[in-house]
């Protein structure tokens, strides 16, 4: 059989599970299998297994369970309830500012943990209320939530990070901190675009009455609220990129952090520590499962050589260098409509980096270009689990329908955003050249 | 019927406490590099154990995860078509897409059984400074796959009583399906 009907079969089985209902983990393993059985015979499903030990071995990943343990833990203390009424007190007098203060606790949620789902769920559950009752539009609140959340991935700690680092062999460090000014930029834009949007539809976002504002004093008590959540971030990232530690380290003094905010809010109980164990190992497991099995799966189409074929029709993109990035970047958002992003990663990042290296691009900007893509991935439907968590913590009242079209208007900025950086890469590469 | 029915329940029963136990894990995981910075930083004596422990013990909790998962239909899946059909038509279906899914434990259990027997019978070591034992993570690897394996035999059954209406399972009992995911 030639190299094009084993890869359009390869890949069209793929498809063809994965759109029944198969889960990822399972259909990747499964192909691999079938398609190893007629390339290299029976003995040959010894390099699945081989994989899975070599995955487990891999000691960069330890961090994962670690980083979610924190997000887990975080998420159940106090500190988003206490950062919301300290913004609240703070901005609740501009037209538009608790929606603009919920992008800001999502900042600081996605400087402390590592995944994107925590602060959906946390703002979901405190900051949509609050805002729908002071009659925001429910829009516009929904977006908020559902953009900033999805900061967790591209600002540092990030897991989506730590994997790419993996995969495509550069250094964690470097990538946590070429996140850091793009994360920025996004949350200054998104920003932009609401000043902008309430200055044209003040009823979007009314500001609060005169008699509902905060006190000087009372703003600077709340302000406290900060301390804990900072001091958070500067234990993770500070050891990270002061090289005191290993990124995975940093991620146990994360969990050590979450535990101190824990003990401070009384809520160092085994009853919440045992759940969010439990919880960490169900994130963690299902995502070490799509990597056992896409392991064994980018190996079997190397094996085939499949990869050489995706190459040169990937050279036969029109557009030079830039058109391949462009098409890579299209492939990637409609792949994040329907796949999670360590199966995206999986499947695409071995053909991709070899082509982004050959054509001279720095593969830590592609990786940046790469998670902010993931994390537009993660709040479009139909398959964004954003839109689920966030699903499962708002009143009745809203519907998945508002929450999908919510998005709109956020997933444009983002892909301003994703442009800007490709015009002017030094957006991000200049912060990690300028530590490392 | 009844034992039918007496097997799924203790299969799950069984991933299910595995799982709890498993979790239980992150703890010492975390406990363990901690410890390991506060020797770096504060007792200036590095150990050679701590990091390789994390290490074996991640390995084993990961690969360990995936019955319990199994168990809460936790595994990510696209359930775009999937939900759009009715209850014994999307049984029918999923007893046709546990091929593909039988084909990858049967070699997954099949070989990890070589590998861990191998392991054992050279008492394989991992040849580091501290050189461990290796072959009680590669041995998970074999216990993981059977559990799964098993659970997925819980599933297929139901998907079995789902298509043809059959009485030993009722599919009230089916939690929703999706619960939490995301990396």
């Amino acid at each position: 059989m030639s190299i094009e009907v084993m890869t359009l079969l390869f890949f069209g089985s793929l498809l063809f599970f994965l759109l029944l209902g198969l889960p990822l983990a399972f259909v990747l393993g499964g192909v691999s299998v079938v398609f190893l059985y007629f390339t290299w015979g029976f003995d040959s499903f010894y390099m699945v297994v081989s994989q899975i030990w070599g995955t487990m071995e891999s000691f960069t990943l330890v961090a994962i369970p670690l980083f979610v343990f924190m997000a887990m833990i975080l998420e159940r203390t106090g500190v988003a309830r206490d950062l919301y009424r300290m913004m609240y007190l703070w901005f609740g007098g501009l037209r538009g500012g608790l929606a603009i203060g919920t992008l800001g606790i999502c900042a600081v949620f996605a400087a402390m943990v590592g995944i994107s789902g925590a602060a959906v769920v946390a703002m979901g559950a405190i900051a949509l209320p609050s805002m729908l009752s002071r009659g925001y539009d429910k829009q516009m609140a929904l977006g908020v939530i559902n953009t900033g959340g999805g900061w967790g991935v591209l600002i540092p700690p990030s897991i989506l990070m730590i994997l790419y680092a993996l995969i495509t062999g550069v250094s964690v460090g470097k990538m946590f901190a070429a996140g850091v000014m793009p994360g920025i930029m996004l949350m200054v834009l998104t920003t932009l675009y609401i000043v902008v949007r309430c200055a044209l539809q003040p009823d979007l976002a009314p500001a609060l009455p005169k008699d509902d504002r905060a006190s000087w004093p009372e703003k600077f008590r709340a302000l406290r609220s900060v301390l804990l959540p900072i001091s958070v971030v500067g234990m993770v990232l500070g050891s990270i990129m002061g090289g005191l530690t290993t990124p995975t380290e940093a991620a146990a003094m994360g969990v050590l952090g979450a535990l101190i905010s824990a003990a401070v809010y009384g809520e160092f109980k085994w009853s919440v520590l045992n759940e969010a164990a439990i919880r960490t190992l169900k994130l963690t497991g299902l995502t070490m499962w799509i990597l056992f099995s896409a392991h064994a799966f980018s190996s079997a189409y190397q094996s085939m050589g499949a990869q050489a074929l995706i190459e040169s029709i990937m050279a036969m993109i029109p557009g030079g260098a830039w058109g391949t990035i462009i098409a890579m970047m299209v492939i990637i958002f409609f792949l994040g409509m329907v796949l999670d992003p360590v199966g995206i990663m999986m499947i695409t990042l071995p053909v991709f980096i070899p082509i982004i290296t050959a054509l001279g691009f720095d593969p830590i900007w592609f990786g940046i270009l790469f998670v902010i893509n993931m994390e537009i991935g993660y709040k479009t439907p139909p398959f964004g689990f954003n839109l689920f968590y966030l699903k499962g913590v708002v009143p009745p009242s809203v519907t998945m329908n508002d929450i999908y079209k919510s998005i709109i208007p956020f997933v444009l900025v983002e892909i301003v955003g994703i442009i800007l950086i490709m015009i002017f890469p030094e957006i991000a590469t200049w912060l990690p050249e300028l530590l490392f | 019927m009844s034992v039918v029915s007496a097997f799924m329940k203790g299969v799950t029963r069984l991933n299910e406490y595995v799982g709890r136990c498993i979790a239980l894990i992150v703890f010492p995981m975390f406990v363990f590099l901690i410890l390991e910075v506060a020797l770096r930083y504060f007792f200036n004596s590095p150990s050679v154990w701590t990091n390789e422990l994390t290490q074996l013990l991640f390995g084993v909790y990961a690969v360990m995860s995936g019955g319990y998962i199994m168990a809460h239909r936790g595994h990510v899946n696209v359930d775009l078509l999937h939900s759009t059909l009715k209850l014994r038509a999307q049984g029918f279906v999923d007893i046709f897409t546990s091929i593909l899914f039988f084909i990858f434990m049967l070699a997954l259990v099949w070989f990890s059984f070589d590998m861990a027997s191998e392991s054992f019978e050279s008492r394989e070591t991992s040849f580091s400074a501290w050189n461990p034992p290796i072959w009680p993570a590669k041995g998970a690897i074999f216990v993981a796959s059977v559990l799964m394996l098993l659970q997925g035999i819980v599933r297929l059954l139901e998907d079995i009583a789902i298509a043809f209406n059959l009485s030993y399972y009722d599919p009230a009992e089916r939690k929703s399906h999706s619960e939490e995911g995301e990396a």
